[in-house]
């Protein structure tokens, strides 16, 4: 081969690298992607080192400030690890915003018009269970358009979202409306609270529970495995024998039903009412989060309390240092940048043009 | 892997319960010379760029700062911006709170039902809610609202709309009956209500024929649907536009137009020179320095605080002089002073009508907790005595002449 030919760079997949030593690429993206934040910092006249020790002390330096923040992280993992199976599968799943405001909906009918009915205990599982079923079809719908007319689950569950909250909107100016006029749902009757744990809503050792849960799902049962199957090749499922549409179905109704429970513990634990916000992104950022663990339900624990860290210390930021709150996405999104870029140099290694040798970088 | 991470749980323990006693400190320190200096939160929806709702509460924030350090009492101020009416305040007052704020002030209505989630975690600290009416039915000793006498200023600005009006008819620009008011209000709410009734009637008194028409936009801030809302108004004939929304695009609407307008919240006679007439705002300076001032001499804050234009909680913004009707600046010092004396009545009985018959009975407040008024006859002495019974608005009769496009918000 002449040396003419040869690109200046070439990429080339790498099919070698060890777990830990990519493991550790991403660790250092992150610190990359925390020094490069200081970049819009400097821009706003703050001293980054100052400004990053502010988001440390808003958000774990005080036993409150750490549980609020623990509340931000709960429905990020809860949300990530439901949209894992999706995307393992490659559906496509970025209706979990939608799915999360219907769980909460069910969730909150019952908590409105049967606090009297039932005894507390009784209550909040019935408020459960009525969450993964509204979470579990709304994402069934999709799914079975999917399953049967191969329609594009992108949009279509992307669509959903602004449905649901649409409905809870109107709900919330409608019939479910406390002092008329107000929009707003009246506040939950202790009886349909979560009880707290630690200063916390119970919900984080649910979460926690799930994480080893969905972990032994995904990569220790025959559905966990028909599902990565489904990922790689359909055509090898369906060789395989397997009911692709079925499985797909299956897999959303899970993954809407834990974005419905996400719902259920946002309504009842953190916010004790309903409104149309009640999703808050989070459905979205739990992409991130998902993505950035690389679909490890224990990487997922590490990434949202993260993501909250810089979340809830942005908040402090802004009223300390008067630096924007809007700072804390900027950072998050530069977080995103290095880490997905970082998967490429994980998967792929440049290849440089030098003077007839190859040099690897 | 299993030792790093217990290695970091144990770091993590560690830290925590280091800053485990780093609680707020609660009482007002006095300085050598006599000064105190208090700490106060205040939680805002929205930021001062707004130049309507929060902005006016800066200024009071910063009108009650001067007032007070001439008394000797500095405040420092924790300024919370652009919380939502979410969860997010639940954390906006706990963050206040654990920062050393000794009264809170949540700036929104709708801030005041997650502010009560926190406020008997901190008894000692003074919690308080613009705008809405919790506070004299919830048995807590800690928790205050206040609102103003804002449908004063609306049935002023009403009036200065009217004699516009009426001398465009005199001048054979419109005849009387296309006299008619368009209307940008949020929400179909008591507040909503209130202000845009004592507006009419402010409008009625000096100009007979004029009718009004008002169309909700389904929010307290969105520049855009205020702006269609407003412009749709002028479609259907209105050739005077006021507004009950937080933004000034209502009036830059009717200035594109070429009909007038009356604001809200601050003077918007700068932006839209050739149509805005005038504007009312409360005075949050008032309040604020009256609160802060009991609470450095340790006397209680008032539970439901709520004062008018007599006492400057109500304001008016500078008169446009070049398109106001001839006579208005008098006009509005004869109102002013008739309602300081009580000779006039905004919701005066005998200027209105529901369904064609005078209103003779309406209940002003909710013991139970139903949300729908049961308690406290408003209606005696020929008036319907808005903000007495409690400071938020209580109004929310449908008076003849003003027709409601929609209701659905």
């Amino acid at each position: 081969m002449s040396e003419k030919r040869t690109p200046f760079v070439r990429l080339a997949k790498r099919t070698d690298i060890d777990p830990k030593k990519a493991w550790l690429i991403r660790v250092a993206s992150i610190v990359v992607a925390l020094i490069l934040g200081c970049i819009p910092m400097l821009f706003t006249g703050t001293n980054p080192i100052e400004a990053y020790s502010v988001i440390v002390q808003g958000s774990l330096l005080r036993p409150v400030y750490f549980r609020q923040t623990v509340k931000i992280a709960i429905p990020l993992l809860g949300c990530a690890l439901a949209i894992a199976p999706c995307f393992k599968m490659r559906f496509w799943n970025i209706g979990a915003e939608g799915q999360i405001t219907m769980g909460a909906m069910c969730a909150t009918y019952f908590a409105l018009y049967w606090v009297d009915k039932v005894p507390s205990a009784v209550l909040l599982v019935i408020m459960f269970l009525a969450s993964l079923v509204g979470g579990g079809l709304w994402a069934l719908i999709p799914a079975f358009f999917k399953a049967k007319w191969n329609t594009n689950e992108t949009l279509f569950t992307l669509m959903m979202n602004y449905i649901a909250i649409g409905i809870v909107a109107w709900l919330q100016g409608g019939p479910w409306e406390g002092r008329k006029g107000s929009q707003l749902i009246p506040m939950f009757d202790d009886a349909a609270r979560l009880p707290n744990l630690f200063g916390v809503h119970i919900g984080w050792i649910f979460v926690l529970v799930l994480v080893v849960l969905m972990h032994i799902y995904m990569n220790k049962t025959k559905q966990g495995y028909e599902i990565a199957v489904i990922g790689d090749s359909q055509n090898t499922a369906r060789y395989a024998g397997m009911n692709v549409g079925a499985i797909i179905m299956r897999t959303m109704f899970i993954s809407g039903a834990i974005s419905g429970f996400v719902g259920f513990m946002t309504v009842s634990g953190a916010n004790y009412t309903l409104y149309s916000g009640v999703a808050d992104n989070v459905g979205f950022t739990a992409i991130t989060v998902a993505w950035l663990s690389q679909l490890n339900a224990f990487a997922m624990i590490f990434i949202s309390m993260l993501l909250a860290v810089i979340s809830k210390g942005a908040n402090t930021l802004q009223t300390r240092l008067q630096v924007p709150a809007s700072i804390s996405d900027i950072i998050t999104g530069i977080l995103l940048f290095a880490m997905l870029s970082c998967e490429f140099f994980i998967n792929y290694r440049l290849i440089f043009r030098k003077k007839g040798e190859e040099v690897e970088a | 892997m299993k030792k790093t991470l217990a290695l970091f749980m144990v770091a993590l323990i560690a830290i925590t319960s280091l800053f485990a006693n780093g609680g707020a400190e609660t009482t007002a320190a006095v300085a050598d010379d006599g000064t105190r200096t208090i700490k106060v939160g205040l939680i805002c929806i929205g930021d001062e760029n707004d130049q309507g709702y929060t902005y006016n509460f800066i200024r009071g924030r910063d009108e009650a700062t001067a007032i007070l350090a001439e008394e000797g009492i500095n405040v420092e101020w924790m300024t919370i911006y652009n919380i939502g009416e979410d969860s997010s305040c639940i954390d906006a007052n706990i963050e206040a709170a654990e920062e050393g704020c000794e009264i809170i002030i949540n700036n929104s209505y709708g801030f005041e039902p997650y502010m009560l989630e926190v406020v008997d975690d901190y008894p000692d600290i003074e919690f308080i809610s613009c705008t809405n009416c919790a506070s004299w039915n919830d048995g807590r000793e800690n928790t205050h609202n206040a609102f103003a006498n804002i449908y004063e200023g609306r049935y002023i600005a009403g009036v200065v709309a009217g004699m516009k009006l009426q001398e465009m008819i005199d001048n054979g620009e419109i005849t009387p009956e296309e006299a008619v008011i368009g209307y940008v209000g949020a929400y179909s709410f008591a507040e909503v209500i209130s202000g845009f009734t004592s507006y009419f009637l402010g409008a009625r008194s000096v100009c007979p024929s004029v009718t009004m028409k008002v169309s909700f936009v389904g929010s307290w801030s969105d520049a855009t649907a205020e702006s269609d809302a407003a412009l749709a108004l002028i479609d259907e004939g209105c050739v005077m536009i006021s507004q009950h929304s937080d933004n000034t695009t209502p009036a830059t609407a009717a200035q594109s137009r070429g009909v007038y307008h009356t604001g809200y919240n601050n003077d918007m006679t700068g932006i839209a020179p050739a149509a805005s007439l005038i504007g009312t705002r409360i005075d949050w300076g008032i309040y604020f320095s009256e609160a802060i001032r009991a609470y450095a001499n340790g006397e209680p804050i008032p539970q439901d605080w709520c004062k008018g234009m007599a006492e400057g909680a109500v304001v008016m913004t500078p008169l446009n002089e070049a398109i106001a009707a001839p006579g208005t600046a008098e006009k509005i010092a004869e109102v002013e002073a008739a309602l300081a004396d009580g000779s006039l009545q905004v919701f005066d009985t005998s200027t209105f009508t529901v369904n064609g018959e005078t209103l003779t009975h309406a209940f002003a407040l909710d013991t139970d907790g139903d949300f729908t008024a049961d308690s406290v006859e408003a209606v005696h002495d020929g008036a319907f005595h808005e903000s007495e019974a409690q400071s938020a608005p209580y109004f929310t009769v449908q008076i003849d002449g003003i027709q409601w496009l929609n209701s659905a918000y």
